[in-house]
């Protein structure tokens, strides 16, 4: 019984610290009706903004919080107006990207300025505690609570009681509107961001003050869990997001006391997943809490495809195939076999994205469950590669639809939010699945590819392997979207509403859209796991997903040799960009805003 | 920083104008036709820091050795190719070396995910793959091309094991990293510290990225134990320490070697004072090895060393001199990793490899207890154990 007081007191303290972050993203939403994923990198600026006035100005703390969220509230209005701003009446998805792509640059120049080494933040607070039960709750804890609730309740008197708050609420119900109505929309959402980034700022310095630990790497799992947090207490709402990190926190505290430590981030997602399934507008969010977009949630920007002859496409897959004889280098041949693999994942994400309207930002985990299930297959059970590989992608793709069959009934952001959680979850199951699939210590000792006697491992055999197999894919997934199923999952994606009310069994075309792109995944997972004969649970990791979400977009959204230009610009050509290694990842993130303002329908045009 | 970095830099604006890819290389001195190492190791990335700290031992050994003349009058130059540790990237970094008749050995890659996954293509192509942090068991099982120095969980952990028993601790709580490190470590820490009599009364695996521990640490007291082992690198390993003391835990604490930093007190503050720890390397030593390698390394860098810039600046050490005993021909270098002996080295005193488990054994061990923010030999007074 102790014990259990303890739990709760430790879910409330950590649910206290989420809630700062999520207070934040929660009143982005609601105005900008988007998800802010540059908000982590706000919080991680917050805390390093703090750390130079402590360390070279000596600032007492109550001027250093001023400074951070003078300094971070710039930095949102600035986020808003160069990089959102432009983006106003584009598909929803657009400044989404945008902010990720930002997340990239942002965090990356953190890592650049202040090197990746952890750093101290220490703080000048009296050193008392009071105890709850077995535990204690220091100044700390206090003082996070207090900024939460105090801003929390701020923010709610100044949307309530205020003319600029009546203006941002006018704005977050209907953008023309309020414009029609003399209100200055672009001044609101001006001020929300740097007032959302300020807020932002400060809990990236209390929370690093809390540990006395920063670090650039802090903000994609500081977003994630503010994200989880703001779904479950109802977009858009503030008292809600408050709501729902407490919930989070106590949800983490027993599944820990239930379970062990291991389980933790299983229990934040897997609490996120039964949100969405049973009660998607979370605790508080009214029935209309997110806009049914008729485009649901892709980045489809009407366009032109550009027309590539089919001679010229003949001729670029004869090049390629005959590629090894003019450049033997293995060297490259190695990097053309990497970007051949990534333009299968490329391949798989285009369909369901581009071409079905469900964007995924959990697609590694599709590669995993590939991966291990031909590593499994062959080292555990002593099948033959040459069957294993085929299995694999079968297993993928009934696993890989069958997780994501929660999402289907899912639009706009959340199934961006549900694929991201359930590529967390895939991981995690397999971190946590140790009889099963050796959970840390990974597969060692995968055999290399062979058919029969014949063992593919020249660099040579596996360049033309990993080409034929991309080849096949390309030509199949050219002929489904020709076809009648092509035909309806793009009606499905430009209205679904529409599609449905002409009998288009929706729920049906989308599994078969996930189907297909699961197989064709997995089989470029099980090949990679073959070529490097280990595997762990941080082999394929979110940060694929998010690359292979830019190949697409890169390539042109349901683009079928977009994805693969897309996969060999951005595998293929880092490698010939090495000497800027340091700068590779910031190099990522221009390149994702940069399309998203000016080419967003990617390199070949939107299909 | 180091010149390297500079000279990489500048590579990059070259770059930008002429797109000739110019690695990253250093050191200048001695004629003589020069003798290259590959590096693959993460730059970039969740663990560009541990990158960072190779490149100070390297650039350090290299200096000593090429200002005396490099190896017979040839100099060291090692070509470093960020993979920030992602298999997917060390996979071409191995083909480019393999193919590269330059490069005569491989040094890294620093995770085993991104190490092992470019075994097969070391091992196919007969270049050495050193692997200098890799403690996965299985690491040196990938043939006989892969070798490391990395000092063996099976060597370490029980060491630590039998300290803490030396301590008077019988019941104990485990906290893991969970990672393939972590979890190998806690198994044979485990079977160690019970053949000493002791008792695990909890083991609870944490991921890398957590920060939060207070609901653990429920879990840990409500096991009741006399002390709380920690499996943990320092920024981690500091962590928890920090919140045991904050959520108002007495218990000991002993930690592992990989929490040797100065970094780990720096992030653990007054919590730190009081843990035991083990270590391969400790700048206090008296051993000559060990002193001439921090007096230098405090004067070029103005800190004192850690674990991974000893481990870095051993590599070079020990790769000049079977160099300079068996040539750099490829096949020569591994046959001569089998045979060298007694090679001076920071964390093992002298290193002679295992030709059959291509590993080193011995590495010393230092016992350490944090005293008023500094580690310090331990004075062999055994805490009270209620």
């Amino acid at each position: 019984m102790n014990s259990f007081i303890d739990y709760t007191v430790n879910g409330l303290v950590i649910g206290n610290v989420y809630a700062l972050l999520a207070v934040g993203l929660a009143l982005i939403f609601g105005v900008a009706n988007l998800i802010n994923f540059a908000h982590g990198s706000v919080y991680t600026i917050g805390a390093y903004v703090g750390w130079a006035a402590i360390t070279f100005l000596h600032t007492p703390l109550a001027v250093t919080i001023l400074i951070v969220a003078l300094a971070c509230g710039a930095l949102g209005a600035a986020i808003e107006r160069v990089a959102l701003r432009p983006l106003q009446g584009r598909a929803r998805i657009a400044p989404l990207l945008a902010t990720i792509g930002l997340s990239f640059v942002l965090d990356q120049l953190v890592q650049l300025i202040a090197s990746p080494n952890p750093r101290a933040l220490p703080v000048d607070l009296p050193d008392w505690r009071i105890s709850i039960g077995g535990g204690s709750v220091g100044p700390m804890d206090i003082l996070i609570a207090g900024v939460g609730l105090s801003s929390a309740a701020l923010l709610y008197g100044f949307l309530r009681f205020t003319k600029l708050g009546y203006a941002v609420r006018a704005t977050a119900q209907d953008r023309d509107a309020a414009r029609q109505m003399g209100v200055n929309v672009d001044g609101v959402n001006s001020a929300v961001f740097a007032i959302a980034s300020a807020l932002g700022g400060v809990s990236g310095l209390l929370v690093g003050m809390y540990y006395n630990h920063i670090d650039p790497a802090m903000s994609f799992q500081a977003t994630l869990k503010g994200v989880v947090a703001v779904v479950i207490g109802g977009v858009g709402n503030v008292p809600g997001a408050i709501v729902g990190s407490l919930l989070l926190g106590l949800t983490e505290s027993y599944g820990i006391a239930l379970f062990g430590t291991t389980y933790r981030n299983l229990f934040a997602f897997a609490l996120l997943i039964l949100f969405l399934v049973v009660l998607p507008n979370g605790l508080f969010g009214g029935r209309r809490a997110v806009e049914a977009e008729p485009m649901t949630g892709t980045f489809i920007a009407p366009s032109r495809a550009l027309r590539v002859p089919p001679s010229v496409v003949a001729a670029l897959a004869v090049g390629a195939f005959a590629l090894p004889f003019a450049l033997p280098a293995p060297y490259m041949l190695q990097v053309l076999t990497n970007s051949w693999l990534a333009g299968l994942l490329a391949l798989s994400l285009t369909l369901v994205a581009g071409a079905a309207g469900q964007m995924s930002f959990g697609h590694a985990g599709l590669l995993a469950i590939g991966g291990y299930a031909s590593a499994l297959l062959a080292t555990d059970y002593g099948v033959t590669p040459l069957v294993s590989v085929p299995v694999a992608g079968v297993v993928t793709s009934l696993l890989g639809t069958a997780l994501v069959f929660p999402a289907f009934r899912l639009r706009g952001h959340y199934i961006a939010i549900a694929t991201l959680a359930i590529g967390e979850i895939v991981s995690l199951v397999i971190l946590n699945w140790e009889s099963f699939t050796h959970g840390a210590m990974g597969v060692t000792g995968i055999p290399p590819l062979s058919a029969l006697s014949y063992a593919v491992t020249s660099a040579r055999a596996v360049y033309w392997l990993t080409l034929a197999a991309l080849v096949a894919f390309a030509l199949l997934q050219a002929r489904l979207s020709s076809s009648h199923i092509g035909r309806t999952l793009r009606a499905l994606r430009d209205d679904e509403i529409a599609a449905r009310s002409h009998g288009v069994n929706v729920t049906r075309y989308k599994a078969l859209a996930f189907g297909f792109a699961g197989f064709g995944a997995g089989v470029s997972g099980a090949i990679s796991a073959h070529l490097f004969s280990y595997l762990n649970n941080q082999t394929f990791d979110s940060q694929l997903s998010l690359l292979a979400v830019t190949m697409a977009i890169l390539g042109g959204m349901g683009n079928i040799l977009g994805a693969v230009v897309g996969a060999v610009a951005l595998v293929g050509l880092p490698e010939a960009f090495r000497f800027a290694a340091e700068y590779r990842i910031l190099i990522y993130g221009v390149v994702l805003l940069a399309l998203v303002r000016f080419r967003p329908q990617g390199l070949l045009g939107t299909v | 920083m180091s010149g390297s970095w500079i000279s990489s830099r500048r590579a990059f604006v070259a770059g930008l104008l002429a797109a000739v890819a110019a690695p990253s290389v250093s050191a200048k001195a001695a004629g003589g036709e020069q003798i290259l190492l590959g590096v693959s190791g993460p730059l970039t990335g969740p663990n560009a820091q541990y990158g960072a700290q190779w490149k100070k031992g390297f650039d350090l050994a290299l200096d000593e050795i090429n200002g005396k003349g490099g190896v017979k009058g040839r100099p060291l130059q090692y070509q470093f190719e960020d993979s920030q540790a992602d298999p997917r990237q060390t996979v071409a970094i191995a083909q480019k070396f393999v193919s590269d008749p330059k490069i005569v050995v491989e040094l890294g890659d620093f995770s085993s995910t991104a190490s092992m996954a470019a075994s097969s293509i070391y091992q196919r192509a007969g270049l050495v793959q050193f692997g200098f942090t890799n403690s996965h068991p299985n690491f040196t099982k990938g043939g006989d091309y892969i070798w490391s120095s990395s000092v063996s969980q099976a060597d370490e952990t029980p060491r630590l094991a039998k300290y803490t028993t030396e301590l008077g601790f019988k019941k104990l709580a485990v906290l893991y990293l969970n990672t393939d490190w972590g979890r190998t470590s806690q198994t044979l820490f485990s079977n160690a510290a019970k053949s000493f009599g002791a008792e695990v009364v909890a083991a609870e695996g944490y991921q890398p990225d957590e920060k939060d521990f207070r609901s653990t640490l429920v879990r840990v007291r409500d096991a009741n134990p006399d002390v709380i082992v920690l499996i943990s690198y320092y920024a981690d390993g500091a962590l928890i320490a920090r919140q045991i003391r904050s959520v108002g835990l007495k218990t000991p604490i002993v930690a592992n070697g990989s929490v040797y930093s100065p970094k780990f007190i720096e992030l653990a503050g007054d919590a730190a004072n009081g843990v035991y720890t083990e270590t391969n390397f400790f700048p206090g030593e008296p051993r000559p090895e060990v002193q001439n390698f921090v007096t230098k390394f405090r004067a070029r860098y103005n800190e004192d060393p850690d674990t991974f810039n000893a481990v870095a600046y051993d590599t070079i050490v020990l790769m000049a001199q079977v160099f300079d005993q068996f040539g750099t021909d490829r096949t020569a270098i591994r046959d001569g990793l089998a045979k060298i002996k007694d090679v001076p080295s920071v964390i093992f005193g002298k290193a002679t490899f295992d030709p059959e488990t291509r590993r080193v054994a011995g590495a010393r061990a230092v016992y350490l207890v944090v005293k008023d923010g500094k580690f310090a030999p331990w004075d062999g007074v055994k805490p009270t154990v209620n």
